[in-house]
């Protein structure tokens, strides 16, 4: 495998402040991490893009793996995705950019922790959003 | 020299039933699915696979479930006049994986009742659309609606719904937990005058068939069940898989219908073999007996376009249900974060009332039907967040959650019309990631589902204020009014949101007007059986599911000469 995808510390910098501009406090929640691992989910084997269960459901690996054409889908659109957050590092943002850099700090901020965003559940406490059971449980 | 009696093409509700059905009729079947699996081990004894969870990034954001607009673009238009299309990519994509449409829906189940199948008879013809009865009734149905309720695994309330046509037998299990909010509108329903009732829904009250109760986690509307309590279709493919007669190959894109020399007898299809890349193996299955197509109504036209098969009546009649979200915004949280998506249905709209009556009236028409109502919760966290406008206010917006948090909907699922011109072809230069044309949606709303919107928006914002929301506004779907306007502020996009796809391949006695006969043959291949919603002939403005899973175990019992 490659070495897993990595912002610079520039990058990183740069990157950060675009997220927050869109979603003020997502790169304290972890933001920045959740866009260097989508970056890099196919530097892994599986791929880090969709997260298993969890240990309550058996034994299988921590990530689902992906066929061979949903490898195939996802190496454009990261391709993609990585011209979008070159131009993002480098300040020259073009018309789109920003609504893909807005949708990514969202699912950061909010969505599950098992991405590298909404560190330590903050992002759904800042809302009050209950934190999904593992196993799915009733709530008395 | 054949491989199985019959080869199902979709292993979705209408798959799945059809596969039950002629597996323990004896038959041998090989099904095969254009997706992947994540619901159930393909090895004995085909235990559920634990591959979901209550991830809004996997199931919302990253396709887990499919199908993948990059690898399958789909396009729209509203009219010719658009051009060839006015966008590409997701165009109310139904789940591509084992299990289909059930593995996403929140499983609600209702039946359709007595006039939704002779709507032509009981309410009379409509201009510029195509208004017709079924060539069956809802006698003809129930003992199949009452078999896919067992098979699925329905909870519901015998007698809760005054307008519900009769049943033989009761749900087969009690109805799950209200969701609190649900009750709270449902009794300013009632002071409306409007009937409420719990929901019949596919998803486990109580531990049956060897399936978990839900726990209520709130993950419903669009997740896979993490601990598997929707029936919707996995006990049916269990049942089948578990004859042993069943063999499921996932990763399985079926390309064409084969037919025998003259071309009345189909005798197997096609299939490129997903599981091999770049450059996928072309593989046949021959069957002996029969094709079912259970692609559902947007991939079952394309297929049978891509092979030439049925006419020029083949994928026109396409409806979905015109949705009017009637929004309201409540002073305190509503809850939705944990229930079943949604728990209460009316289904007034869709009665002959003198308040409808006088609304037909006035937009000039005949008459009007909505569809069923639901009472449900918000969005997740991530799509609300998505709706906020960036920058300094965001914070603030998500922890006041008016979208979410504190947001109860009406949704209608509002009759659609059947109108020729809207069709599902095959675009003429957009292609998939396999090089065949990808499919491409024709639609605009007739003026009915406007009027029909139109009167049931004011109403229900009365019952969403009584019920003690600060405000309460109307959407639909798909928007109307200035497509550029929507286009940039609607977060449901320009194309119809709906999942509810129906009416491709029509059923009909006449060969002339149809696609299928009664016995859901296409016209001039007997034994080519079309099993999923593309054979409504009307939309009713019920959920389709369970309907076209009854259709598809008519189908297979005519065919497998099974008793009902």
């Amino acid at each position: 495998m490659n070495e897993p995808f990595a912002f610079t510390p520039e990058e990183r910098a740069a990157v950060a402040a675009a997220l927050d501009a869109r979603v003020p406090g997502a790169a304290a929640l972890g933001a920045v991490d959740y866009v260097e691992r989508l970056l890099g989910a196919l530097d892994h084997d599986p791929p880090h893009l969709w997260a298993a269960p969890g240990p309550w459901a058996g034994d299988g690996p921590r990530w689902l793996d992906l066929g061979p054409w949903e490898r195939h889908a996802w190496r454009a659109r990261l391709d993609d995705l990585q011209a979008v957050y070159r131009r993002v590092a480098a300040g020259r943002t073009e018309p789109g950019d920003n609504r893909v850099v807005h949708a990514h700090a969202c699912e950061a901020a909010y969505g599950d922790p098992a991405y590298g965003g909404n560190r330590d559940g903050e992002g759904w406490r800042r809302i009050d959003f209950p934190e999904p059971l593992f196993p799915p449980a009733r709530v008395p | 020299m054949t491989d199985c009696d019959a080869v199902v093409v979709g292993s979705g509700p209408g798959g799945a039933t059809a596969a039950e059905v002629l597996t323990a009729a004896g038959w041998s079947v090989v099904m095969l699915e254009k997706g992947r699996n994540h619901l159930v081990d393909e090895a004995p004894p085909h235990e559920p696979l634990r591959q979901f969870a209550n991830d809004e990034v996997a199931s919302t954001r990253r396709h887990l479930l499919g199908p993948d607009p990059l690898l399958e673009p789909r396009t729209y238009r509203r009219s010719p006049a658009d051009g060839d299309r006015l966008l590409t990519g997701e165009v109310n994509n139904v789940p591509c994986t084992v299990g289909g449409g059930g593995v996403h829906a929140d499983a609600k189940l209702p039946r359709f009742r007595e006039e939704d199948f002779a709507l032509r008879t009981a309410r009379g013809p409509v201009e510029g659309a195509d208004v017709a009865d079924w060539p069956l009734g809802y006698d003809d149905l129930e003992p199949h609606y009452a078999a896919v309720e067992r098979s699925f695994g329905v909870a519901g309330e015998d007698g809760a719904n005054p307008f519900a046509a009769p049943r033989s037998g009761p749900y087969p299990m009690p109805p799950g937990d209200d969701m609190p909010m649900a009750v709270v509108t449902a009794a300013a329903a009632t002071r409306a005058g409007l009937h409420p009732y719990r929901a019949p829904t596919g998803i486990n009250s109580v531990p049956h068939d060897g399936r978990e109760a839900c726990a209520d986690c709130g993950f419903c509307a669009g997740y896979g069940c993490p601990v598997h309590a929707k029936g919707d279709p996995l006990g049916a493919l269990q049942r089948a898989l578990r004859t042993g007669r069943c063999d499921l190959r996932p990763e399985a894109y079926v390309t064409e219908v084969v037919l025998a020399p003259g071309g009345r007898r189909a005798t197997g299809v096609r299939y490129l073999d997903l599981t091999g890349y770049p450059d996928p193996p072309l593989r046949e299955v021959a069957a002996a007996r029969a094709v079912v197509l259970a692609a559902g109504a947007f991939e079952t036209p394309r297929l049978l376009l891509r092979t030439g098969l049925g006419g020029d009546r083949v994928g026109r009649h396409l409806m979905y249900h015109f949705q009017t979200f009637v929004i309201g915004v409540f002073p305190d949280p509503t809850g939705g974060e944990r229930g079943r998506s949604v728990t209460h249905l009316h289904d007034d709209l869709m009665i002959d009332t003198p308040d409808l009556r006088a609304a037909a009236k006035a937009a000039g028409l005949p008459w009007l039907r909505g569809g069923v109502v639901e009472h449900g919760a918000g969005p997740g966290p991530i799509d609300e967040a998505g709706t906020y406008p960036p920058g300094e206010g965001h914070t603030r917006s998500m922890a006041d959650s008016a979208l979410r948090r504190r947001l109860w909907a009406f949704t209608v699922q509002g009759e659609d019309l059947s109108q020729a011109t809207n069709r599902i072809d095959l675009d003429p230069s957009v292609r998939d990631a396999w090089g065949f044309p990808a499919g491409r949606v024709t639609y605009a709303p007739h003026r009915h589902e406007l009027a029909a919107s139109h009167h049931a928006g004011p109403l229900h914002e009365a019952v969403m204020t009584d019920a003690g929301a600060l405000v309460a506004f109307t959407a639909t779907s798909p928007p109307q009014g200035d497509l550029d306007l929507h286009a940039a502020a609607s977060p449901l996009g320009i194309a119809p949101a709906s999942r509810h796809v129906m009416g491709t391949a029509r059923m009909g006695a006449d060969p002339a007007t149809s696609v299928v006969s009664p016995e859901q043959r296409l016209w001039g291949v007997d034994n080519l059986a079309v099993c999923d919603s593309s054979v409504f002939v009307t939309s009713s403005g019920y959920n389709p599911t369970l309907t076209l899973a009854a259709l598809a175990r008519r189908a297979a019992c005519l065919l497998a000469g099974s008793a009902a």
